[in-house]
């Protein structure tokens, strides 16, 4: 809003400082909001940290396990081993409400089967692809688990920066906009009033010596 | 839902011996056409991708899979993906460092 705009009357005077009032409010409180998600955030961050070596480590003994198992059982073995799984994975997903970002719950079912659980004949396969279906079995349960928190974080980042902007737009331009109208609103009431005081002195003045006259 | 993973044969070969069974073991320029597809799957809640193969997408297609929530895209290897630009982005430092 052009600060020419503005009609230096004294209901405008008293709407812009109803309104400074309430954008200081609103200000205060998103920054609040602001602070309360970056401490939310920097609590998962280590846990997403944590997590994410996690996957890294484990990843690298999967591929170790599997390269193994298709190097001495050969890759039809793995393979062949691999569709006669009855065990899949399920995950389900819920919502939780964090300080107004909605974010997920992710839950699964049970990853880590058993071996005599798992489909494929004990007999049949060697060690080395239980290893290997183990290992990979432990990494989807860890992705999983990284899964709900990166989502989180995401969250949590997108928040933080739409607060972040909104709380240096009241911060630097609304506010500042505001006092401005309210200074010029002021100046030109007081010149106002000055320029009255001036003229019922002249009429004083004409007055004064009419009557003397 | 179901988890998906995504990548070169012997990335999604394990996967499957974990009993996963949205996996797609596809060639590297069939790669991005297969993501893209599995973005709009309802069924999909986890996509996992090895974290070199999303290093070789283009930005636009990052940044739709780093910004999509339904399903996550899950990078899967050594690599930090992309995690650490937007943290860099949001809170102006670098809080993402693991080394």
């Amino acid at each position: 809003m052009a600060v020419r705009e503005i009609q230096p009357t004294r209901s405008e005077l008293l709407e812009t400082t109803r309104k400074i009032r309430l954008t200081k409010n609103g200000h205060k409180i998103l920054k609040l909001k602001r602070d309360g998600l970056i401490l939310e955030f920097f609590n998962i961050l280590d846990q997403a940290k944590n997590l994410r070596q996690e996957i890294a480590g484990l990843y690298k003994t999967a591929k170790e396990t599997i390269a193994i198992a298709s190097a001495v059982d050969g890759v039809i073995a793995v393979r062949s081993a691999a569709y006669a799984l009855t065990v899949h994975p399920e995950i389900q997903l819920r919502s939780r409400n964090l300080m107004g970002v909605v974010v997920p719950e992710i839950t699964s079912s049970r990853i880590v089967a058993p071996l005599d659980e798992r489909g494929y004949g004990i007999i049949g396969t060697s060690p080395r692809i239980d290893e290997a279906a183990d290992a990979y079995e432990k990494l989807v349960e860890t992705v999983v688990k990284a899964a709900e928190l990166e989502t989180t974080m995401k969250k949590l980042l997108e928040e933080i920066e739409r607060t972040k902007r909104r709380v240096n737009a009241l911060e630097f331009k609304v506010l500042p906009e505001l006092e401005e109208i309210e200074r010029f609103i002021r100046f030109r009431l007081e010149e106002l009033e000055r320029d009255n005081i001036f003229r019922l002195k002249r009429i004083k003045n004409k007055t004064a010596a009419k009557t003397e006259a | 839902m179901e988890i998906a993973v995504v990548g070169s044969e012997e990335f999604v070969v394990g996967f499957r011996l974990a009993g996963i069974r949205k996996v797609y073991g596809v060639e590297p320029d069939k790669l991005q056409e297969t993501i893209l597809q599995l973005l709009e799957e309802k069924s999909v809640g986890i996509l996992a991708v090895h974290s070199k193969d999303i290093e070789r997408l283009p930005q636009p297609l990052r940044d739709r899979m780093m910004a999509s929530v339904d399903p996550v895209v899950i990078p899967v290897g050594e690599e930090e993906g992309d995690m650490r630009d937007k943290i860099r982005r949001a809170m102006g430092i670098d809080l993402y460092k693991t080394k």
